[in-house]
């Protein structure tokens, strides 16, 4: 187990910037997700860590050590790639030992350690087989055990689960959680699915086109995005967005007035984007009117895609709505739940 | 996608492949049977597509009239140290033009394989000079070092290169994180993995060195030293003239092996050049 830190960390290609200094700081045990769109560069990032790509700036350093120049056998880490990366022509078995036996274990601990790390993930039954004999979700497994079998000081998982279906996904993402529950190894994860990021995180890591733009904890990041772009990002359906004007009556967005939360008034006459999420509309006589587009009944809540003045926003609300596309109804937008943001992706106002 | 084909269609399709196997399952029948036939039987008119009288002698006389056990051995260790050179060679230089980085990387590789458009019978003038200048003529050395060093590795090169750069990166770096420098990678990993390119590139190399001709009568002079396809053109009676049956008899036993070499391989074979995406 050992301290993650990140300072000043860049990698550029030529002229083009990939990430631009990235600072962060993992504590010992923690279970940190780096999570963003396609091409935000956190893959690359993991990679930096790992020691699979060279770094154009700052420094990486793993359990108090600048690890920056050493290859990635030396920097004790281990890592779970997109694809498992199982060596095809090796039992599970020799999968899973294969990084002891070339550090000079011998053939008895790489027994012990490979059937303790069986035993946990349930591959004892499949010790003998070929990669190609099994599942996906058994793959997966596999890669986790030839991770955890070294016992590193760092796990490093790169989108590990987006091979897998949907109902797999859960399955493991839950496995994942409970082998770090247990063993306590400081991991680091990467995925482009939010979900993942706020049901497996201590902390969450919001990259976008190479910098980061909120570093927290997930339930933080959900209810105090720090710009636009971390409130689009983290939750699903995602976040409604209209512009528009701060004014002393409330938001001026096209064709309709919203109430504001309190807040100081000089801001006032600013154009603003008010942010609101889809649960944090109620069905209220006093509310504001909207025009419904699309009802869609979800069992425990209904998606309801509606006009607010001139923008299209969806809302989710625990009652049954049994109106038809076109009738009228009356929404309140939960005053402590409005997000204000400056515009062009500025930061958060309130 | 499967396809259903109907009874009929797969009929036609049978005989068609029957009438396509003629042009090159007739050389192959006529050159066995022939070499067992007394030589008037050979031309005969009707041709006896079955000999109506069998001379086992023919095969007795390959022996006699030749050192033909060591001429197959010639061509024996020959092909071996060619096919086993070439694999490795090729190999590794097949996994640096896929794999390391380094400057003008695909220049050279287009340079190198340039040397396939060169044509042999170019090279072989400078090639005897400089053989003969390192006192290497009437020696076995030209045959093995011209080959492993030369266009059928280039060859074997491209095949190997071609394989080395499907292989999925993550299991290189998977093994860069399990410990393993670039040789370790190289014969740990990706070798293993190469199996079927490999055995295609053996494949290739064994019939090329196997059916060396041009080279052979080039650079060897004394019967003890003929490899096969050389020996098979000294069957001839005091006149010159050639002794068809007995020929054909050694033709049958110089083409055994690669036969049984192709039957167990085959497999290997259409796999490694489905590898490089090369058609037969």
């Amino acid at each position: 187990m050992a301290e993650v830190t990140l300072s000043r960390v860049q990698k550029s290609y030529g002229a083009l910037d990939i990430i631009h200094g990235a600072d962060l700081g993992i504590h010992d045990g923690e279970f940190v997700v780096l999570v963003g769109p396609s091409g935000c560069g956190k893959s690359t990032l993991l990679r930096m860590i790992a020691g699979l790509e060279t770094i154009t700036g700052g420094t990486i350093r793993i359990g108090g050590r600048v690890v920056n120049d050493l290859d990635p056998k030396d920097r004790d880490i281990a890592m779970v790639f997109q694809n498992y990366a199982l060596y095809p022509h090796m039992t599970v078995a020799t999968n899973m030992g294969f990084s002891l036996e070339h550090r000079g274990t011998s053939k008895a601990e790489i027994a012990e350690r490979v059937n303790w790390a069986a035993d946990i993930l349930g591959l004892t039954q499949l010790l003998d087989r070929y990669p190609r004999q099994l599942s996906g979700g058994q793959r997966q497994r596999v890669a986790m055990g030839r991770a955890i079998v070294r016992n590193p000081q760092v796990f490093l998982f790169d989108e590990p689960l987006s091979n897998l279906d949907a109902k797999l996904r859960v399955v493991m993402r839950g496995e994942i959680k409970s082998l770090h529950q247990r063993l306590k190894t400081t991991t680091i994860y990467v995925t482009h699915d939010q979900v993942e990021a706020m049901t497996m995180a201590d902390k969450i890591v919001v990259l976008n086109a190479g910098k980061v733009e909120q570093i927290g904890a997930p339930l933080d990041l959900y209810d105090r995005p720090a710009n636009q772009f971390v409130a689009g990002f983290i939750g699903s359906p995602s976040m409604n967005f209209l512009d528009g004007t701060i004014t002393e009556n409330g938001f001026a967005a096209p064709g309709i007035l919203l109430p504001l939360p309190q807040m100081s008034l000089e801001v006032n006459g600013r154009k603003a984007v008010y942010g609101i999420r889809p649960e944090h509309f109620a069905l209220d006589d006093s509310g504001v009117p909207a025009q419904i587009l699309l009802v869609e009944p979800m069992g425990s809540e209904t998606q309801v895609t509606m006009k607010l003045g001139e923008t299209e926003v969806t809302g989710v609300f625990r009652e049954r709505i049994l109106l038809s596309s076109g009738a009228i109804i009356r929404v309140l937008p939960d005053r402590a739940n409005i997000h204000l943001f400056a515009v062009d992706g500025g930061p958060r106002l309130n | 996608m499967k396809t259903e084909i109907s009874p009929r269609l797969k009929v036609f399709l049978y005989g068609l492949m029957c009438v396509l196997l003629i042009p090159f399952v007739f050389p192959t029948w006529w050159m066995v049977t022939s070499s067992v036939k007394p030589i008037s039987d050979i031309f005969a008119f009707p041709p006896q597509l079955l000999p109506q009288s069998y001379d086992w002698t023919t095969y007795r006389k390959v022996f006699e009239l030749q050192p033909f056990v060591h001429q197959y051995w010639n061509s024996a260790y020959i092909a071996a140290i060619v096919t086993f050179g070439t694999m490795i060679v090729s190999s590794m230089a097949g996994y640096a033009f896929a794999r390391i980085k380094f400057p003008f990387a695909n220049t050279v590789f287009m340079i190198v394989l340039l040397g396939l458009l060169i044509p042999s019978e170019v090279t072989i003038v400078p090639l005897f000079q400089m053989f003969l200048k390192a006192g290497m003529v009437n020696t076995h050395w030209p045959l093995i070092l011209t080959p492993i060093f030369g266009a059928p590795s280039v060859f074997a090169t491209f095949v190997m290169r071609q394989f080395f750069v499907t292989l999925p990166v993550e299991l290189e770096e998977a093994a860069r994180v399990d410990g393993l420098g670039r040789f370790k990678i190289f014969r740990k990993i990706a070798l293993p993995l190469a199996k079927p390119a490999l055995a295609s590139v053996a494949i290739f190399t064994f019939l090329h060195s196997w059916n060396l001709y041009l080279e052979p009568i080039v650079f060897l002079s004394s019967a003890d030293k003929f490899t096969l396809p050389q020996a098979l053109t000294q069957y001839t009676d005091a006149y010159g003239g050639p002794m068809w049956n007995i020929q054909l008899a050694a033709a049958t036993l110089t083409a055994l092996p690669v036969l049984i070499v192709f039957i167990i391989a085959q497999k290997q074979f259409v796999e490694g050049l489905a590898h490089t995406g090369l058609k037969g």
